[in-house]
């Protein structure tokens, strides 16, 4: 018993002890191929912006738009083989529930076959029951993502304390302005501070 | 086999197809009894499952083309077919184990293990097919060596052990060779049967060579190794058919399916030497049901 004890505070340290936050890889500066027009992003902070929004020129969606056609022309196969590439949905739900039911019926068939009461079926079970709760510390662990400031779009992306993850993501409202001559602009909520609240950029 | 594989796979389909399909035929018949009895609930499972499978997949190959079918649901129908195919095996373990005392329920865990790759990767899981199937034929042998030679069981697995330095040896020549010639449409079509649209990083060489070594083996089996395993399988053996010899047999209806399935190994024959291409195709198609059909009858012997 003591032996199985150390062996799992063994395994459940070593499991936090492995970062395995591998970092996403840099951006490839060679087009992939996919529809895409040189643009500026202007980037704005506004503090009576409700929500971010991304405003972007009609003139550059009918860019973007020709270009996606005549991707369209020349590509069906391609585009087969993307629609085809992947999981569907219908996919992913018959290939969970058929997994579950091999989890149970197998799980059913050995405690019915008496495995489980033997002692090398205990090992069997211990050692699942470990890997199993190891391998998933790792993931929650590792999987840790950064702090709100970096997954909203507003003003508090920009702080220095954000800056360490390098990404970060939000929800924003695409808009379509009639403004040829403007770039593209994301607008930011940028709320005052109120009293009392530490300024995040000193 | 390495050298010539495409001329290799056309003559051997050519000359053994027909042949070993009369042979896997009257192989089964000699196994099934008269009466059903307590396996009858077993060998209606069996067999009709067999006909459904085999209806539903000659449904899905001849409609494959139609507008009907966008690619989804065709891949979504193909998924269907695999899962409902292995399912089918898993019952026919399941009933197995219970005529013989014992809780072969495990199966279904397995089962359905193998319907969810079935469904994550569909053409995957039909490429494992085509090459598991011609282990199915050894797998016969071993069987009915069990029962009728088993003074030859530890040579045959020597055997059954050197098959995997044959093929290490057979890829090792054949790594590096270029993909063979799509020139002609039958060309094209025994590369895509070897998976050579699937497994695309690998020469389309190595997979028509490895499939037609396999499936060399497996008419070897039926047409050589069996009979000479089991004299109740030579062919000419009818009183060693059940259904034939037995006072309760039907044996002109036995008769007549024996005529029929000899007909249409003429006729195959006839129409390679005609059309050999739209023969093939034709004939693959519907030897699904002889492939399904030897699952029966094998897990009846284990």
């Amino acid at each position: 018993m003591k032996k199985l004890l150390s062996i799992a505070t063994v395994a459940l340290l070593l499991s936090t002890v492995a970062f395995a936050d591998i970092a996403k890889p840099g951006k490839s500066p060679v087009s992939n191929g996919k529809p895409s027009i040189e643009t500026t992003l202007d980037i704005r902070l506004d503090s009576e912006a409700k929500e971010a929004r991304l405003i972007i020129p009609r003139s550059q969606i009918r860019q973007l738009r020709a270009e996606l056609e005549s991707l369209d022309d020349g590509s069906d196969n391609m585009a087969a083989a993307v629609a085809t590439s992947g999981s569907s949905r219908i996919q992913t739900i018959m290939s969970g529930l058929f997994l579950s039911l091999a989890f149970v019926f197998g799980g059913i068939w050995f405690v019915r076959s008496g495995r489980a009461a033997s002692k090398a079926g205990k090992g069997a079970v211990a050692i699942v029951v470990i890997s199993f709760v190891s391998t998933t510390a790792t993931f929650v662990f590792a999987n840790a993502g950064p702090p709100s400031e970096a997954r909203s779009i507003t003003g508090k992306m920009f702080a220095p304390a954000v800056h360490m993850y390098g990404f970060g993501w939000g929800k924003v409202k695409l808009e379509v302005s009639d403004d040829d001559k403007s770039s593209v602009r994301l607008i930011v909520p940028n709320p005052p501070k109120t009293a009392g609240t530490p300024n995040e950029e000193e | 086999m390495g050298s010539f594989p495409l001329q290799l796979s056309i003559i051997s389909v050519l000359l053994f197809a027909g042949p070993h399909n009369v042979m896997e035929f009257r192989y089964f018949a000699a196994r099934m009894p008269v009466r059903w009895g307590r396996s009858r609930l077993y060998y209606s499972i069996g067999i009709g499952g067999v006909l459904l499978l085999t209806a539903a997949y000659l449904t899905l190959y001849f409609s494959s083309g139609s507008w009907l079918w966008s690619m989804e649901s065709w891949q979504n129908y193909a998924a269907v077919w695999n899962t409902t195919f292995v399912i089918w095996v898993g019952l026919l373990f399941y009933l197995r184990g219970k005529q013989r005392s014992r809780d072969w329920s495990v199966a279904f865990a397995i089962v359905f293990l193998l319907a969810a790759l079935a469904w994550v990767v569909p053409q995957y899981f039909s490429l494992a097919l085509v090459y598991i199937h011609p282990f199915i034929a050894m797998w016969f042998l071993e069987r009915q060596m069990r029962r009728t030679k088993p003074e030859w069981l530890r040579a045959y697995h020597f055997c059954l052990l050197s098959i995997p330095f044959f093929l290490v040896a057979l890829w090792a020549m054949l790594w590096g060779q270029p993909n063979l010639s799509q020139e002609t449409n039958l060309f094209w079509r025994i590369g895509q049967h070897a998976g050579s649209e699937v497994l695309t990083s690998i020469s389309s060489h190595v997979l028509v060579a490895t499939h037609v070594f396999l499936e060399s083996i497996h008419y070897f089996v039926w047409l050589l190794l069996i009979p000479l395993v089991d004299k109740r399988a030579l062919p000419w053996n009818l009183n060693d058919v059940p259904m034939f010899a037995s006072p309760n047999g039907i044996p002109h209806i036995f008769a007549t399916f024996l005529v029929i399935s000899l007909a249409i190994t003429l006729l195959l024959w006839f129409g390679f030497a005609a059309n050999y291409t739209t023969t093939r195709d034709i004939y693959f198609a519907f030897a699904i049901g002889h492939v399904l059909a030897e699952f029966p009858f094998l897990v009846k012997m284990l």
